[in-house]
């Protein structure tokens, strides 16, 4: 999300206000969308989920307007209709097979049968649950709902698609899983993502932009580059020691270091390398390591306060 | 290899083609609905209650039309056919009737609020309007599989063992009419309270046992009260009955035991429907989707 005013935006969101009677959910909300992949962070009860709901027009805000592809709230049929929904909790129906949910689904969102009936098999091809697409959802594994669930999400096409907390409740594997098939979204199949978390790394390894809500604010928005993704490999030293030794031998394996305070920034490639270089270099040098740790500020750290 | 074995592209390609509207969501809705109810898709235990309660339904037709097929226009053909004449068909299957609704309309709205599923189809072109529309709908096509289907059949039955079809269709083209008519009365009135019960409830269990209540116990309690206090109104507690009194009260020779007017039974139908309609307004006014 960035300042209003960007060009082809795909979401304009203008002073949105939702309270649910003392409690202020969305307290003036202002941000237009107009990046690929967009990820709202906070803790829960920050507003999140609200702000998606009332961007589908499932919420009327009471002050404020949403626009989402230049169609207002008035239209919110319509808006439902042309964008993608995963919601949070699991609401798949268990007696349904996954092929069946998705043609209806897709039925549900405008699409002729025919075409519904072929678009659930290339999106249940493309979650990986081709094989699986004549089971009974109630016999699948929660990894195997959640990607059931995106399917559904995708299957007409949409321009844009909102998934609330998509990793809730995965093991590590299907949570990498799941990761992987969301950024394949806005990299590889041109749809793009709106996506809720509480988890900072999901959404810098998904995610163009964060925007970190507190208390149903925006208080913090950054644009994530491919750096953030990248491990970082920085870190900061204390020596016993001398520390020229230390410096030549770091140079000598291709590592950076500089005077930091009291400290030396080592900077390298990655983080197995820096690390391996700090090791061979205090051997080289003879110096002894009073103290090792990542340099900062990371992105974690700037943004760990705005959430709160 | 077989010749039949073609290659298929499963890759993820963009629609651009035309999207359908809200009433073909509701009417998609409708459609799913109705065939999961029916036992579509699923085992056969679940088909099995359907397809039963159905043709029972339609076995008085099938019985007049096969002795009207065997002995033709003989006095035992024509005793029979007048014991059923079409106003008296839904109150003869009305059993069957009542059950085949106590198996249907709980199994459109309770796996929805059991699986939480509301949310997913609010997030569609489906709002709360369109569901409740979309399994009204939905409950009444197979309704009127036993309450119209059946009538209708033995009309057209009727009509082709005729000794001048075209004169019986211009003689009793009325009753075409008077049949869709109490069909579409006692279907409607089954759907709404159907799902105004289940909606109380994700539990079929609890739904199917509210909905016999509902029916049964006012039926028991006007009887008794009505013959003790010797008070015909009493008798409109049956509520069951309401509509297919209503609906015999469309064809010419309507009697009543009681003495009550199809009119009355008719508004009483239309009252119990109005709070069926506002209980469903109620539940799903509510969800927030």
């Amino acid at each position: 999300m960035t300042s209003a005013g960007a060009g082809d935006s795909l979401v304009e969101i203008d002073g949105v206000v939702k309270r649910y009677g003392a409690v202020t959910a969305l307290d003036g909300i202002t941000a237009t969308v107009s990046e690929q992949a967009v990820g709202l962070l906070g803790a829960n009860g920050a507003g999140k989920s609200t702000l998606m709901r009332t961007i589908l027009g499932l919420i009327r805000p009471d002050q404020g307007s949403v626009s989402v592809m230049g169609m207002g709230l008035d239209r919110s049929w319509d808006i439902r209709r042309r964008l993608g929904y995963m919601p949070e909790h699991s609401s798949l129906p268990m007696g349904m097979t996954a092929r069946d949910l998705v043609v209806h689904m897709g039925e549900l969102r405008g699409l002729p049968r025919r075409v519904a009936v072929l678009r659930a098999s290339e999106v249940l091809f493309q979650v990986g649950l081709e094989e699986e697409r004549s089971r009974l959802i109630r016999t699948f594994s929660v990894g195997m709902k959640q990607r059931t669930n995106l399917a559904q999400a995708i299957v007409h096409s949409p321009s844009l698609v909102i998934l609330d907390e998509p990793t809730n409740g995965l093991d590590p594997a299907g949570r990498e899983e799941m990761l992987l098939l969301v950024r394949r979204l806005s990299a590889e199949l041109g749809i793009a993502v709106i996506m809720s978390s509480h988890v900072l790394e999901d959404v810098v390894r998904t995610c163009d932009s964060v925007i970190v809500l507190r208390e149903g604010r925006i208080v913090a928005r950054q644009a994530l580059t491919a750096a953030d993704r990248a491990p970082r490999g920085d870190v900061q030293v204390q020596l016993v020691g001398e520390p020229e030794p230390f410096v030549a031998a770091a140079a000598g394996l291709g590592l950076t270091v500089r005077a930091d305070g009291e400290w030396l920034l080592v900077q390298g490639s990655d983080t197995d390398s820096v690390l391996r270089g700090v090791r061979d270099a205090a051997a080289t040098s003879g110096v002894g390591l009073a103290e090792l740790r990542p340099a900062g500020p990371t992105l974690e750290e700037s943004l760990i306060g705005a959430i709160g | 290899m077989s010749s039949e074995a073609r290659l298929v592209d499963t890759s993820f390609s963009r629609y651009d083609g035309p999207r359908a509207g809200r009433w073909a969501a509701i009417w998609s809705l409708a459609r799913w609905s109705a065939l999961r109810a029916l036992g579509a898709r699923r085992g056969w235990k679940v088909k099995v209650i359907p397809i039963a309660l159905t043709l029972m339904a339609f076995a008085p037709a099938l019985v007049i039309l096969g002795l009207r097929a065997l002995f033709g226009t003989s006095s035992l053909t024509k005793t029979i056919v007048d014991a059923l004449p079409y106003s008296s068909y839904v109150s003869t299957v009305s059993i069957v009737v009542l059950v085949f609704s106590v198996v249907i309309t709980p199994e459109l709205v309770c796996p929805d609020r059991r699986d939480r599923t509301l949310s997913l189809y609010f997030s569609t072109a489906i709002g709360r309007f369109d569901y409740v529309l979309g399994k009204i709908l939905a409950a009444l096509m197979p309704l009127l599989l036993v309450t119209l289907a059946p009538v209708l059949l033995l009309y057209v039955g009727t009509v082709l063992f005729a000794v001048h079809p075209l004169g019986y269709v211009i003689g009793h083209g009325g009753d075409l009419l008077r049949i869709a008519g109490s069909g579409l009365i006692v279907a409607t009135f089954y759907a709404l309270v159907g799902l105004a019960i289940s909606s109380l409830t994700s539990r079929r269990a609890f739904a199917v046992g509210g909905y016999l209540a509902f029916l049964a116990i006012p039926t028991v309690i006007g009887g008794v009260l009505g013959h003790a206090l010797n008070e015909r109104y009493l008798r409109l507690l049956a509520f069951a009955a309401s509509p297919i009194r209503a609906g015999q009260g469309l064809f010419p020779g309507y009697s009543d035991r009681g003495g009550v007017s199809a009119a009355v039974w008719g508004s009483t139908a239309v009252e119990v429907s109005v709070v069926a309609i506002a209980v469903l307004a109620y539940r799903y006014g509510r969800e927030q989707g």
